[in-house]
């Protein structure tokens, strides 16, 4: 059987994501939209609106926050940070979903022994 | 199409503000990166556009937040705290019109006694009076409202030169007919130069008129009328209750003039009485109907 990703089970943690592709440094909506498309190997189909929520979403919260590049030529590009909180926020919820995985590994592996 | 135009259209029915500008040019920005990669990879102009289009999805529910949070401030700012739109300078600037229309009547008052002709006060009236009536008219609509957006000032001036000139027509008239004592015909051929094309003007500007509402009282206004509408039983309902409202008032209108003809003015006003007592009758009978749907 071939493997399907399931774009419901992933639209859940966009926030986790996102946050996660700022760790390293500050990105751009464009930047962050690819990223994820190359790392899902184009399979996932994400809706930009989805990520753009979500950037709201942490930035009213506080876990990012966002300014305007000072691009010389072309269009300004708006980029978000991650604020501490935000890195906490990343590092609990990853923590969470490695468990919560761990637990459905053992749910799903005790139903097919039955 | 370009992408600026069809983010524009996207947004077309939201209300512009800071944060919803500013998400319009992010977004910009990126859908262009988008349509820009997807070229590289080989794809002609329009497919890109368009692949790049629904990979956006659905904005309504990002808009409705980015420019919902204004019409709650308005909303808030409407009942919470009834705050005053009318800045000092303008405050000060409606109070300079009313004390010219003020000081032209008194002026024109005592000219009058002391000349006893009627056209030296129509000509200090005018003079005045017109000033003070045309710096109303700017200011009122140039003037934001609990309710209203402002008017743009230049859309305003239209306004002011299209009330000046019926205005100066009504003047100009009066003056000719009291001053020369010419006659009617003379004074009308003096306003109708003035005053017909400044209310053709005026016509057009309020043919064109865009509504200035601001978003809570248009939500109000069709909260209102879907209120309206569940108080029929349906569309078909509603419409014949304004047919029989309208034969109704043409009736009060005939029996109004036919009582004046018969027993003279004195009682001939409560036609109109009768006929609004039974429009109220009418609409509970049809209240009640769609009730008992």
């Amino acid at each position: 059987m071939e493997a399907k990703l399931s774009s419901d089970l992933l639209r859940g943690h966009t926030d986790t994501i996102v946050l996660g592709s700022l760790l390293k440094q500050d990105r751009y909506g464009f930047e962050i939209y690819s990223r994820i498309l190359e790392r899902t190997g184009e399979q996932y189909e994400l809706k930009e609106t989805t990520l753009y929520s979500s950037y709201k979403r942490l930035e009213r919260d506080g876990y990012v926050s966002s300014y305007w590049g000072d691009e010389t030529q072309g269009a300004r590009r708006r980029y978000y940070r991650i604020t501490e909180e935000g890195r906490r926020l990343y590092r609990q919820n990853k923590i969470d979903l490695e468990f919560t995985q761990k637990i459905i590994n053992d749910l799903l592996k005790e139903d097919e022994t039955e | 199409m370009n992408t600026r135009q069809h983010i524009e259209e996207l947004f077309s029915g939201y209300e512009e503000t800071a944060a919803l500008a500013d998400f319009k040019e992010e977004m910009e920005s990126n859908l262009n990166d988008r349509i820009a990669v997807l070229k590289k990879k080989g794809l002609d102009e329009q497919t890109a556009f368009s692949k790049a289009i629904t990979e956006l999805g659905d904005v309504s529910a990002l808009a409705d937040d980015l420019s919902l949070k204004r019409r709650q401030e308005v909303f808030s700012d409407m009942y919470m705290k009834t705050r005053s739109y009318i800045r000092s300078g303008r405050m000060a600037l409606y109070v300079l019109c009313g004390a010219v229309i003020g000081f032209g009547l008194v002026v024109g008052a005592v000219a009058w006694t002391y000349s006893g002709a009627a056209h030296s006060f129509l000509g200090t009236v005018s003079v005045f009076c017109g000033a003070g009536v045309l710096g109303f008219v700017f200011l009122g609509l140039t003037q934001e409202t609990a309710a209203r957006e402002a008017m743009p000032w230049k859309r305003a001036l239209w306004y002011v030169l299209s009330s000046g000139a019926a205005l100066f027509g009504v003047f100009a008239s009066a003056v000719t007919y009291f001053t020369d004592s010419v006659g009617l015909p003379e004074a009308l051929a003096t306003l109708i130069p003035f005053f017909l094309p400044g209310l053709a003007l005026g016509v057009f500007l309020a043919l064109t008129e865009k509504d200035r509402s601001k978003p809570w009282v248009v939500e109000f206004r069709k909260k209102a009328v879907e209120r309206e509408m569940e108080r029929f039983a349906g569309p078909a309902q509603q419409e014949r209750f304004g047919l029989i409202c309208g034969a109704l008032w043409i009736a009060a209108v005939a029996v109004f003039v036919l009582l004046v003809l018969l027993v003279g003015i004195k009682f001939s006003w409560l036609a109109f009485v009768a006929a609004l007592i039974a429009q109220m009758l009418v609409l509970s009978a049809f209240t009640k109907e769609s009730g008992e749907k």
